[in-house]
C-alpha cells in the first residue's frame, strides 16, 4: 500500500459543480487522488461528467466557465481556484477530443512553440523544448508540415507534443482517440504509456476499454456526476457494480468471467495474451 | 465558399513566399491605392497585367484564377449595376460601358492583389510582422485566427449543406424569398458550431498558457533582407511608372 | 439494390479518394464499412445519394444511375446520417427538427404527424418533443439526428460513424434499432472504426484501404483473417486475437463459441 501521507499530484476533495446555465449539477461530491507517476483511466456512461472533471483539473472550471463550484482541487500543491489557468497549464496539459480545435498554427513547429512562447522563455530554450517534445512523441519528421495536412492520429500527437513543450507533470486526455482509426488510436495510447513510464502522471478518458485497460494502474468509473468505482482495473472491471453500470466490458473480461464460473476459479485477465497464456499453461 | 479558397495560404518556397510580410504590405497598400485612384480602364488593365509576373513568381496561378472565377458572379453584378444607371442618366451607352468596365476591372484588381498577398504570406508571419510593427499581440492573433479558421468554416459549411441536402433540402428551389429561407437550415448550425468552436479553441489556447506573460517571446523573428529592399524598390518604381502612364492616358 | 461499378473520385489534383471501387449491396442487407482514416469511406457513402457523382464508373441505386437524378430524389430512398449531429440540428424544437425532411419531401400534414410520432417513440424522444435540440446531451442529439432521417422511412439507411463518443448502452440500443429496421426489410450500411461493434452486431463487412475495397464478406470470416488485418489499419477484435493465440483451428469472434472451445480444451486436458 502507498503511505497515506504521500504527496498527491492531484487531490480533489468534495467537488460539486454546476454549469452557469444549468440547473442540475454535473459533478457531485467527487473525491479523487492521484499519486505522481500514476496512469488513471476514467470511464463511464455518456454525460456522466468526465469532460467536466477534466476541465476542473486544469482550472478551466471554474476560472473560465464560472458556475457553482464547491470543494477543492489541488494540482501539484496549487489550489485551482486561486491559480490562473496559464499557471496551471505548466503543470497540467489537457488534450481534447477533436484535434481540429486544438491546433491553430500553420506548421507543427510553431504549434509546439506556441505554449513556451506564451511563457516568454528565452528563444534558445523554446527551440530546445520544441526539439525535445517532437523527439519524444516521434514526429520530428513532421516539423515543417502544416497540421491540416496530417492524419487525425498525427494531429493528436502534435497536440500532445505542444503540451509536453510546457513540461507539465500531468497530462489529462479527454477521449483523444474518438475520431481515430484503431491503429492510430493504439499508437496514441501507446505513446501515453511511454510518457507515463517517463514519469508523467496520465489521466485518460476512454470508452473503448479493450484498448487501454491493461496499460493503466487504476480505473475510475463515473456515473451521474459521482465516482461509482475506483481501483485497479482487474478489480473494477471484474466487479459486479461496474457490469450493472453498463460499461462496455472488453471481450476478454466477458470470456474470463464465464470461464471463472464454469471452472470455479477466479480468472482476471485483461488481454487476449494473458488469457491465451493461461489456457496454454493449463493444457500441459 | 470557393472564393475563400482563393485566399487560403499554402506553404511554398518561392521568392514571393520568402519576402517579408512588411514588404508585401507595402506592395499591397501601394497597389490598392492605385487601383482605387485610377479611373481609366486602360490603366486598370495595365495594372491587371502587372499582376501576371507576380502570380508566376509565387506559383499561385491555379488558386488565383480560381479566385477570379469565384468572383465572376460579383463582377457581372457590378457591371450591370454600374452600366444600367449610368446609361439611364447620361444617355450614352459608351460612357456607361467604359465606367462599368472600369468598375469591374477595379474589383478584379482588388481581388488579385489581396489574393497575391494572402496566398503567399503565412498567417503567423503576418502576425509576427504586426507584432514587430508594435500592434498588440492580442489584436494580431485575433486577425491570425480569423484567417486560420476561414477554410475550416467553409469546410464546415460544406458538411452542413451535405447533411441538409441529404434530408431533402433543395437550396435552389423556389423564388427569391424562399431561396433565402432555404439558407436558414445551413446558417443556424454554421453559426452555432462556430461559436462552439471559438469556445473550444479558447479552451485549448488557455490550456497552453495563453496570456501568461505580457511580453511574449517568438521562436522566429522576421528580418528584412536585401531581397526585401529590392522588392520594395521595384514596387515603388512600378507604381511610379503606372502613375505616370495613367496621367498620360 | 445498390451496385457500385469501378468508381473513382478525387477531390483535387493528386491522390484519388476512391480508386476503382466495385461493390454490390443486395436488398435488406446489414453491412459495415471499415478502414483507416482517409480510406475513402465517407467519400463512398456520399455517392449513394448523389452528393458526389462518380468521376469514372457508375453508381446504380434501385435501378437509377445517380448521375441522372437529383440529390433530393435519391435522398428519399437513401437516408444518410452524418457523424456530427451539430451539422444538421437547427430547428426550435425536436418535433420541428423531425418534420424537416418530411416537409421537404412534401408529405401531407397527417402523414407528417404520424411519422413524427413514430420517431419520437422509437428513439425515446417523447419527453423532449418541445425541447430545443441544442440543449440536449451528445447522445440525445445523436438520436434526434438519426430519428430525423429514419422518420421518412428511407429504404436504404447509411450511418457514418454512429458510435463515436457513445457509451456501451447507447451502442447496444442503436444496434437493436438497426437490427429491427433490417428485419423490416431495410438495407442498413454502417461506417465505423468500432471493430467490436461490427463483430457483435453486423453480419457483413467491407474493408477499405487507400480508396480501394480490399476485402468483403461475412464478418466472422473477414475479421479473423490476419492478412486483411495487416493490410488495413484495423485491429482484430479481441476474440479473433485470442483465437489465434490459443491456436484454434476455426478462429471465431463469438463469445459463446469461444467459451465452448476453451471449455473443450480445458476439459480434455483434465481427463
Ligand atoms: N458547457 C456546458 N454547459 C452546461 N452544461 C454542460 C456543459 N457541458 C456539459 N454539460 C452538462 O454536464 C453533464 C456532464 O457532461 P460532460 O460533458 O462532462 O459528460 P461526459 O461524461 O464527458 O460525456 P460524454 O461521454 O458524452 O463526453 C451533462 O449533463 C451535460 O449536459
Ligand atoms: N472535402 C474534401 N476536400 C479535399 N479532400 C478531401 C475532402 N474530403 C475528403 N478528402 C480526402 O479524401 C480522402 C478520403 O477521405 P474520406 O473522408 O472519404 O475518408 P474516410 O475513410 O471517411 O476517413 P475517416 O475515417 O477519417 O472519416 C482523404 O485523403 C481526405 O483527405
Ligand atoms: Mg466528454
Ligand atoms: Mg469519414
Amino acid at each position: 500500500m502507498l503511505p497515506v501521507m504521500a504527496l498527491a499530484i492531484i487531490e480533489v476533495r468534495g467537488l460539486s459543480y454546476t454549469y452557469p446555465e444549468s440547473d442540475a449539477p454535473s459533478l457531485i461530491d467527487v473525491n479523487f487522488r492521484a499519486e505522481p507517476g500514476e496512469f488513471v483511466l476514467v470511464t463511464g456512461p455518456s454525460g456522466c461528467g468526465k469532460t467536466t472533471f477534466c476541465r476542473a483539473l486544469n482550472g478551466l472550471i471554474p476560472n473560465s466557465y464560472g458556475g457553482d463550484f464547491k470543494g477543492t482541487v489541488m494540482v501539484d500543491g496549487l489550489l485551482t481556484t486561486s491559480t490562473p489557468v496559464y499557471e496551471l497549464a505548466q503543470r497540467v496539459g489537457l488534450v481534447f477530443q477533436n484535434p481540429e480545435n486544438e491546433l491553430f498554427c500553420t506548421t507543427v513547429e510553431r504549434e509546439v512553440a506556441f505554449g513556451p512562447e506564451n511563457l516568454a522563455l528565452p528563444r534558445e530554450e523554446i527551440a530546445m523544448r520544441v526539439e525535445e517534445a517532437l523527439e519524444i512523441v516521434g514526429i520530428t519528421h513532421l516539423k515543417e508540415k502544416s497540421p491540416e495536412e496530417l492524419s487525425g492520429g498525427e494531429q493528436q500527437k502534435v497536440a500532445i507534443a505542444a503540451l509536453l513543450a510546457m513540461k507539465p507533470k500531468v497530462l489529462v486526455l479527454d477521449e483523444p482517440t474518438a475520431n481515430l482509426d484503431p491503429v492510430s488510436a493504439k499508437s496514441v495510447l501507446e505513446l501515453m504509456h511511454k510518457l507515463n513510464k517517463n514519469g508523467v502522471t496520465v489521466i485518460l478518458v476512454e470508452h473503448r476499454l479493450e484498448m487501454i485497460s491493461h496499460l493503466v494502474d487504476r480505473c475510475v468509473v463515473f456515473e451521474g456526476g459521482r465516482v461509482a468505482a475506483d481501483g485497479p482495473p482487474r478489480e473494477v472491471l471484474y466487479s459486479d457494480k461496474v457490469s450493472e453500470l453498463g460499461v462496455g466490458l472488453p471481450k476478454v473480461v466477458q470470456v474470463s468471467k464465464r470461464l471463472s464460473s464454469l471452472i470455479g476459479e477466479p480468472l482476471r485477465f485483461l488481454t487476449p495474451e494473458e488469457l491465451a497464456t493461461y489456457i496454454r499453461g493449463m493444457s500441459y | 465558399m470557393k472564393v475563400f479558397k482563393a485566399f487560403e495560404y499554402r506553404r511554398g518556397a518561392t521568392i514571393l513566399h520568402r519576402i517579408d510580410p512588411r514588404s508585401k504590405l507595402v506592395y499591397l497598400i501601394l497597389f490598392t491605392s492605385l487601383v482605387v485612384y485610377f479611373t481609366n480602364p486602360i490603366a486598370l488593365l495595365i495594372i491587371f497585367l502587372s499582376f501576371l509576373p507576380m502570380v508566376y513568381l509565387g506559383k499561385i496561378s491555379a488558386r488565383w484564377s480560381q479566385s477570379l472565377r469565384g468572383s465572376l458572379f460579383f463582377i457581372v453584378f457590378i457591371f450591370i449595376f454600374n452600366f444600367a444607371p449610368t446609361a439611364y442618366y447620361s444617355g450614352s451607352l459608351l460612357d456607361a460601358a467604359v465606367s462599368a468596365i472600369a468598375m469591374s476591372l477595379r474589383f478584379l484588381n482588388l481581388i488579385s492583389v489581396f489574393s497575391i498577398f494572402f496566398l503567399t504570406t503565412s498567417p503567423e508571419d503576418l502576425t509576427q510582422s504586426m507584432v514587430q510593427l508594435k500592434i498588440p499581440y492580442d489584436y494580431a492573433l485575433t486577425f491570425n485566427m480569423a484567417m486560420r479558421f476561414v477554410p475550416t468554416l467553409s469546410r464546415e459549411a460544406q458538411y452542413i449543406m451535405d447533411a441538409q441536402r441529404s434530408r431533402g433540402l433543395e437550396m435552389e428551389k423556389g423564388n427569391f424569398i424562399s431561396r433565402i429561407r432555404n439558407y436558414v437550415p445551413v446558417l443556424i448550425p454554421l453559426i452555432i458550431s462556430s461559436f462552439r468552436r471559438a469556445e473550444l479553441v479558447a479552451d485549448a489556447m488557455e490550456s497552453r498558457a495563453f496570456g501568461a506573460s505580457k511580453k511574449r517571446t517568438s521562436l522566429y523573428v522576421l528580418k528584412m533582407g536585401r531581397g526585401d529592399f529590392l522588392f520594395i524598390s521595384a514596387a515603388l518604381g512600378s507604381a511610379l511608372v503606372l502613375f505616370t502612364v495613367n496621367l498620360l492616358l | 439494390m445498390i451496385s457500385i461499378d469501378g468508381v473513382t473520385y478525387s477531390y483535387g489534383e493528386g491522390i484519388s479518394a476512391l480508386d476503382g471501387v466495385d461493390l454490390e449491396i443486395g436488398d435488406s442487407e446489414l453491412l459495415a464499412i471499415v478502414g483507416e482514416n482517409g480510406a475513402g469511406k465517407t467519400t463512398l457513402v456520399k455517392h449513394l445519394n448523389g452528393l458526389l457523382k462518380p468521376q469514372r464508373g457508375r453508381v446504380i441505386v434501385e435501378g437509377i444511375d445517380t448521375r441522372e437524378t437529383t440529390v433530393a430524389t435519391l435522398a428519399k430512398k437513401v437516408g444518410l446520417v452524418f457523424q456530427n449531429p451539430d451539422h444538421m440540428l437547427f430547428a426550435e424544437t425536436v418535433e420541428k427538427e423531425l418534420s424537416f425532411a418530411l416537409v421537404n419531401f412534401g408529405l401531407p400534414p397527417e402523414e407528417i404527424a404520424k411519422r413524427v410520432e413514430w420517431a419520437l417513440i422509437e428513439f425515446r424522444l417523447s419527453n423532449y418533443r418541445d425541447r430545443s435540440p441544442f440543449t440536449l446531451s451528445g447522445g440525445e442529439k445523436k438520436r434526434v439526428s438519426l430519428a430525423s432521417v429514419l422518420c421518412y422511412d428511407p429504404q436504404i439507411i447509411v450511418l457514418d460513424e454512429p458510435t463515436t463518443g457513445q457509451d456501451n448502452l447507447q451502442k447496444t440500443r442503436l444496434a437493436s434499432t438497426l437490427a429491427k429496421l433490417n428485419r423490416q426489410g431495410k438495407t442498413v450500411i454502417v461506417v465505423t472504426h468500432d471493430i467490436e461493434f461490427v463483430a457483435d452486431f453486423i453480419p457483413r463487412v467491407v474493408v477499405m484501404s487507400k480508396g480501394k475495397v480490399i476485402a468483403d464478406g461475412p464478418t466472422e470470416e473477414i475479421l479473423v483473417r490476419e492478412d486483411v488485418m495487416d493490410a488495413s489499419s484495423i485491429l482484430p477484435p479481441q476474440l479473433a486475437e485470442l483465437s489465434w493465440k490459443i491456436g484454434l483451428s476455426t478462429p471465431s469472434i463469438n463469445t459463446e463459441m469461444i467459451v465452448e472451445e476453451i471449455r473443450q480444451i480445458l476439459r480434455c486436458d483434465q481427463k
